[in-house]
């Protein structure tokens, strides 16, 4: 029987005609996410450096307890997702609104949209080259006065990552408002405007409301990017200035690949940013649930 | 001014527009535009400039045009990589709409595995990079261009991008086609891979960029310098040689034509299928 309704609520798992469909990709996924996700556990109770040394029980936990880089990168990611958060959806919201309707949209929303696309190396190259402090174009241009020091000041290697973020991502977020902005019926503005509102009213009390699953959408993506940011971490800044851009993905990276490789203590990490991610995406998902 | 479109016409149109901009936001996405576009133009910029401008104070003053940047770019370090990333990324672009395609039929008829792949989805990649090296070690496939093609075989996100697809497809075509004897295989690549065709390009060109931008999954998997990705090799150039801007301009511009390539031809569907989709 091929059910008509793809929504069928019917919880029981279910083989329909055309079910082997599934059989490949389902493969691949068990070996190369399912299997790592259990895997990550195990690897996590090892003494594991390079090669396999031995049970290692909670030791890596432990140690991780007693380590300052992990509470400093935490905080330094939630720094940094608060940052970008508003950012990305503000601008995305307020690009999609002006945009809608205009004769430039379809190309304005294509520019917007390239940089998520555009090889990541070469992005990175354009930014070091035009942003560098020291002798970057934008900083020799202006006599240094527009000038992100993020050689040596924290808070400029952090607003480096978000300004990349924000430069990669923006466009996504655009399309993402613009569909849902598309979606709300003409008569809801017509009917507005007959009673008297204000285009200003119309966009607060009207546009706003109405997009608020596109927001809701757009705020789990734009937390995503948070763990996503250790890209461009690597690219432009390695972590530094004195760590204050090593965040979480960075410090997983840094700790099971870097300098002193530890698989052991990398996958415990791994462990901790699951749990939280975890967390956190049940809690969005309860949002979600009540908004679309 | 169009003269036949009676006022209570254009009236009419106007009631049931979005809000009209404001110059705020017009300066924003103003502002947006050239923050988009600055380091893009740049790079385009920067790959002409003759190397001896830069060893003049004032390199903002344009003292050269040159195509030298370009014809320096070396074959091992960076066109070797390109080709190699080139190869890679379109066989696991084919190969994981190939196998996401069936996925997505077989799920629309009814075998409920959705909220697996919701699941599946939901877990950051990154996050896995550990075990997923060691399961590599354990197969044997360290510094073998297969690890950069085999994890990527299947992904969740094409397969529900796909679905999307499948979903908004009339389901009387199906039917259809059951009752003249087509069986499924037939099904999926006569009737359903001809009207996909807009989702399976989208989801080509997306999952071609997603697997052409890895930076640090192959710089730890391959840590071969006779297997290095376009992207660990710009990434290597700019450490290297920070300052040398036109080199580095070229190979930039150079390694971003494949992608501008596929925008300039599938722009317009790869947007649509990320608007349409979400609806």
């Amino acid at each position: 029987m091929i059910s008509n309704s793809p929504k069928s609520k019917e919880a029981r798992f279910r083989l329909a005609p055309a079910w082997w469909g599934v059989i490949p990709s389902l493969l691949a996924l068990t070996l190369f996410i399912a299997y790592p996700l259990i895997q990550v556990f195990q690897i996590s109770v090892q003494k594991y450096s390079i090669v396999y040394e031995g049970f290692a029980g909670l030791d890596n936990y432990a140690r991780m307890l007693a380590d300052p880089n992990v509470g400093r990168s935490l905080l330094l990611t939630l720094i940094f997702g608060l940052c970008t958060l508003p950012l990305f959806v503000g601008l995305a919201t307020l690009c999609a609104i002006e945009l809608e309707g205009t004769r430039l949209e379809r190309v304005v929303k294509a520019i917007l949209f390239l940089p998520s696309l555009w090889t990541i190396g070469a992005s990175a190259i354009g930014w070091y080259t035009l942003y560098e402090p020291d002798y970057g174009m934008l900083a020799t241009l202006t006599g240094g006065f527009l000038r992100l020091p993020w050689h040596d000041k924290g808070w400029a290697g952090i607003a480096l990552i978000v300004l990349f973020t924000i430069w990669q991502n923006v466009g996504y977020g655009t399309l993402i408002v613009s569909a849902g902005l598309k979606s709300i019926p003409t008569e809801v503005f017509e009917a507005a405007r007959v009673d008297g509102a204000t285009e200003i009213q119309l966009r607060r009390l009207i546009v706003l409301p109405l997009l608020r699953p596109s927001l809701v959408f757009l705020a789990v993506v734009g937390s995503l990017y948070a763990i996503q940011s250790y890209t461009a971490v690597l690219l432009l800044t390695q972590g530094g200035p004195f760590g204050s851009t090593r965040v979480v993905g960075y410090l997983i990276y840094e700790t099971a690949f870097g300098t002193a490789p530890n698989l052991g203590y990398g996958a415990a990490l791994s462990v901790l940013i699951l749990a939280l991610a975890f967390t956190f995406s049940a809690f969005q998902a309860r949002a979600l649930k009540s908004d679309l | 001014m169009i003269p036949n479109l009676k006022p209570e016409t254009r009236e009419k149109v106007q009631a049931g527009a979005p809000p009209k901009g404001t110059w705020f936001g017009r300066i924003v996405v103003g502002l947006m535009v050239v923050f988009t576009l600055l380091p893009i133009v740049w790079l385009a910029y920067s790959s002409f400039i003759p190397k001896e401008a830069l060893f003049k104070p004032d390199v903002t003053i344009p003292v050269g045009f040159t195509f030298q940047n370009y014809l320096e770019l070396p074959f091992k370090e960076l066109i070797r990589p390109l080709l190699l990333s080139l190869l890679l990324s379109s066989i696991v672009a084919g190969l994981q709409v190939l196998i996401a395609l069936p996925a997505a039929f077989a799920i629309r008829a009814g075998t409920n595995v959705l909220p697996l792949y919701l699941f599946l989805l939901s877990v950051p990649a990154e996050l896995l990079l550990v075990p997923l090296y060691g399961l590599l070690k354990d197969l044997n496939l360290l510094n073998n261009p297969l690890a950069l093609v085999l994890p990527f075989l299947a992904s969740p996100f094409t397969v529900f991008l796909l679905y999307g697809g499948v979903v908004k497809l009339p389901w009387a075509y199906v039917e259809a086609a059951k009752l003249d004897g087509a069986t499924n295989l037939q099904i999926l690549s006569k009737v359903i891979a001809p009207l996909l065709k807009p989702e399976m390009t989208a989801a080509s060109v997306l999952a071609f960029a997603a697997h052409w931008n890895l930076v640090l999954y192959p710089k730890i998997v391959l840590n071969d310098k006779n297997w290095a990705t376009v992207q660990v090799a710009l990434t290597e150039m700019l450490q290297k040689d920070p300052n040398n801007w036109g080199a580095l301009g070229a190979a930039a511009m150079l390694t971003s034509l494949p992608i501008l390539v596929l925008y300039a031809l599938f722009e317009r569907r790869v947007t649509r299928v990320i608007e349409g989709g979400l609806k």
